[in-house]
């Protein structure tokens, strides 16, 4: 039994998982709600890319994981896959959006006006080394402003649509049901609307913004500007079997919409929208939506090419399973490798050899 | 009658893990693969509590083939102890109840990463392969979209071109494992990173083969009594493995499959990469009543 004793994964991989969780020690409600609420960000930024809007499971999966964004997106997928599909809830126009942030960068004002909301954006970027040595770091009171700005927020391309400005392409009726749905069916190109935005909806963070980027230096062929940014909440309606619209709750969605000149003589635009706020990923992907009509294949923002490549689950699975063993190919490719350093020449011409097999 | 005699009782996962409506979509793309050989049916591919690149397209079909009286191999590189092998071997049974076993012979179901066993397989048997990539023109033309419309045109000539090309420059086809080949003489698949040495089992087997490719979401099969041809000119014969000659330092085999173990002070020995084999073999020196089955190669050769 010699041959078996060199070898006895099962334990190694069970003593494995032990020492990494021994890192982490206990995990109780307590750590789960201080992540949730001590790290809102992170939680929006893992649920928009589990597709799965729930902020105490997201918690959950980044204590679970020790805060491996990659891990945790994929503990949260594989739980939401099986679960069943209740309901599709009622489309949410931009106009009913409970808006909290919503700026443009085309125009000085736009109607409904730039409400800047929350955002680090103008703050000096200091880290608050004080609290470290006793001093916490207390947040000073928000100053409400005297009239405080609408909650809901006309549409700024709606209006460049009344101005003739950016091209109005006709709209498909599809019943709720009849919307195609990335999570139970492939990615096949070129892609429905729906699974394109529903795929960069759920795209990796970074990854999108790699290839955002990317166009954004110059190797895609539109330069953006922010059209409308938004921050906002959505009410989730849903129907009750009776028929009755209900709202369930809100969630946080954020949007982008990017423009540029298109060959038409209009404005063109690019969108993107994930769960959660989550700023640089709708910018980069609404960049990406923007520079994709025609681009070449093989391009960073050809629609295959920024989809296949910011899949989380997919591009951090098939990076860490490089960690597998595959000897049994390295052995096929050295046999190659010995048999064309052995051959002296080119052999086309020889004859087959009798101990060879041939299916 | 009251609702609570109309449900079920709640259940935090189905059986088999899967749920109901990804098992039926899977079963209808996996009787169109047989339905059309070696066509690569594209499938939704759901997250399953493993990563993405680690079996999880082998998975979803065994899961969905798994009942409470399967017995499941599972290897990694020929190996059933193997740490990713251990690992799905062991959520396979956790979820659905089926038995395990290392003994090809034992097994109804087997799900393989890089090698087929090289005992032969019977009519009553599915194998599993894992995929890494679906895709036999990836290497001439890395757009999917690009490459779907090549295979509905049986357009292979690329593929056939890349072959030339080795043999030109270094005097002999240089493909290691996962030799393209032609499926019912219609569409050209990979067979998955198998040695060249285990393609030729799967050319009329008795068995059927899965081939499943979860990140990529798509799924192909080799239906039992099916053509399995290696692209080959027909003039430069394929060629597997130069192992035939090759003995197991362990249990004294010859003639399968090997693992080359380099040695300090070099040269290597070398073990049957057919790990159970290796312990019947073992096992049978050793005096025991262990039954080996009858194997594909013998003396290190593929019969014709």
């Amino acid at each position: 039994m010699a041959y078996v004793a060199t070898r006895g994964g099962e334990r190694a991989i069970e003593q494995s998982e032990r020492l990494y969780r021994a890192e982490l020690g206990r995990i109780d409600a307590a750590r789960v709600t201080a992540v949730r609420q001590t790290l809102p960000m992170l939680i929006d930024r893992v649920m928009g890319e589990a597709s799965l809007y729930e902020p105490d499971l997201a918690a959950l999966a980044l204590a679970q994981s020790g805060g491996d964004l990659y891990e945790a997106v994929l503990l949260l997928r594989a739980w939401r896959t099986t679960q069943p599909r209740l309901g599709i809830a009622e489309p949410v126009e931009q106009e009913q959006l409970v808006t909290h942030r919503r700026i443009s960068a085309a125009f000085k004002d736009i109607p409904g006006g730039q409400i800047l909301g929350p955002s680090l954006d103008y703050s000096h970027r200091l880290l608050a080394t004080g609290v470290l040595q006793g001093h916490p770091f207390e947040p000073r009171p928000v100053e409400p402003a005297a009239t405080p700005a609408p909650a809901r927020q006309p549409s700024l391309a709606a209006w460049q649509k009344a101005q003739g400005l950016v091209a109005d392409p006709p709209r498909a009726e599809v019943a709720p049901d009849d919307i195609p749905d990335l999570t139970r069916e492939p990615l096949l190109f070129p892609a429905a609307r729906a699974h394109t935005l529903q795929s960069l909806a759920r795209a990796d963070t970074g990854g999108m913004l790699a290839l955002g980027y990317s166009a954004m230096r110059g190797y895609g062929n539109a330069h953006p500007t922010v059209n409308e940014l938004r921050l906002a909440e959505a009410e989730l309606r849903v129907r009750h079997p009776r028929g009755t619209v209900f709202s369930a709750g809100r969630v946080k969605v954020s949007q982008a919409e990017v423009m540029a000149k298109g060959k038409s003589g209009l404005l063109e635009l690019g969108f993107c929208a994930t769960l959660g706020w989550n700023e640089v990923k709708v910018i980069s992907g609404a960049t990406l939506d923007l520079n994709a009509p025609g681009a070449a294949k093989g391009s960073p923002v050809e629609e295959e090419f920024f989809l296949y490549h910011t899949e989380p689950v997919e591009a951090s699975g098939f990076c860490i399973h490089f960690k597998l063993p595959h000897y049994v190919t390295f052995q096929s490719s050295l046999d190659a490798l010995r048999g064309a350093r052995g051959a002296a020449a080119p052999i086309p011409e020889q004859a087959p050899e009798p101990e060879e097999v041939t299916a | 009658m009251t609702i609570a005699t109309l449900t079920k009782p709640w259940q935090a996962f189905s059986y088999g893990f899967l749920d109901a409506s990804a098992k039926r979509e899977l079963r209808r793309k996996m009787l169109k693969a047989i339905a059309v050989p070696g066509c690569q049916m594209p499938y939704a591919s759901r997250e399953v509590p493993m990563a993405r690149g680690w079996g999880t397209g082998g998975l979803q079909v065994t899961l969905t083939l798994l009942k409470p009286s399967s017995v499941v191999k599972v290897i990694d590189q020929g190996a059933d102890d193997s740490v990713n092998a251990a690992s799905i071997r062991s959520f396979l049974s956790k979820v659905s109840g089926a038995a395990e076993t290392w003994d090809t012979l034992a097994a109804t179901l087997i799900q393989s990463r890089h090698r087929i066993p090289e005992e032969r397989l019977r009519a009553d048997q599915v194998l599993v392969l894992q995929v890494p990539n679906p895709e036999p023109l990836r290497p001439v033309e890395p757009n999917m979209s690009v490459a779907r419309q090549m295979h509905a045109d049986a357009d292979y000539g690329r593929l056939w071109l890349i072959l030339y090309e080795q043999i030109v420059r270094s005097g002999r086809i240089m493909q290691g494992a996962s030799y393209p080949a032609l499926v019912n003489g219609r569409h050209v698949m990979t067979p998955s990173p198998i040695p060249r040495w285990d393609l030729p089992k799967l050319h009329m087997a008795q068995h059927l083969t899965f081939l499943s490719a979860g990140r990529e979401k798509r799924l192909y099969a080799v239906p039992p009594f099916t053509r399995v041809e290696p692209l080959v000119f027909s003039d430069v014969p394929y060629k597997v493995e130069d192992h035939a000659a090759l003995t197991c330092h362990r249990s004294g085999v010859a003639g399968y499959f090997m693992n080359e173990i380099p040695q300090d002070g070099g040269g290597s020995v070398f073990e049957l990469s057919d790990s159970h084999l290796g312990i019947k073999a073992i096992r049978r020196r050793d005096g025991e009543d262990v039954a080996l089955g009858a194997t594909w190669y013998e003396n290190g050769k593929m019969p014709r």
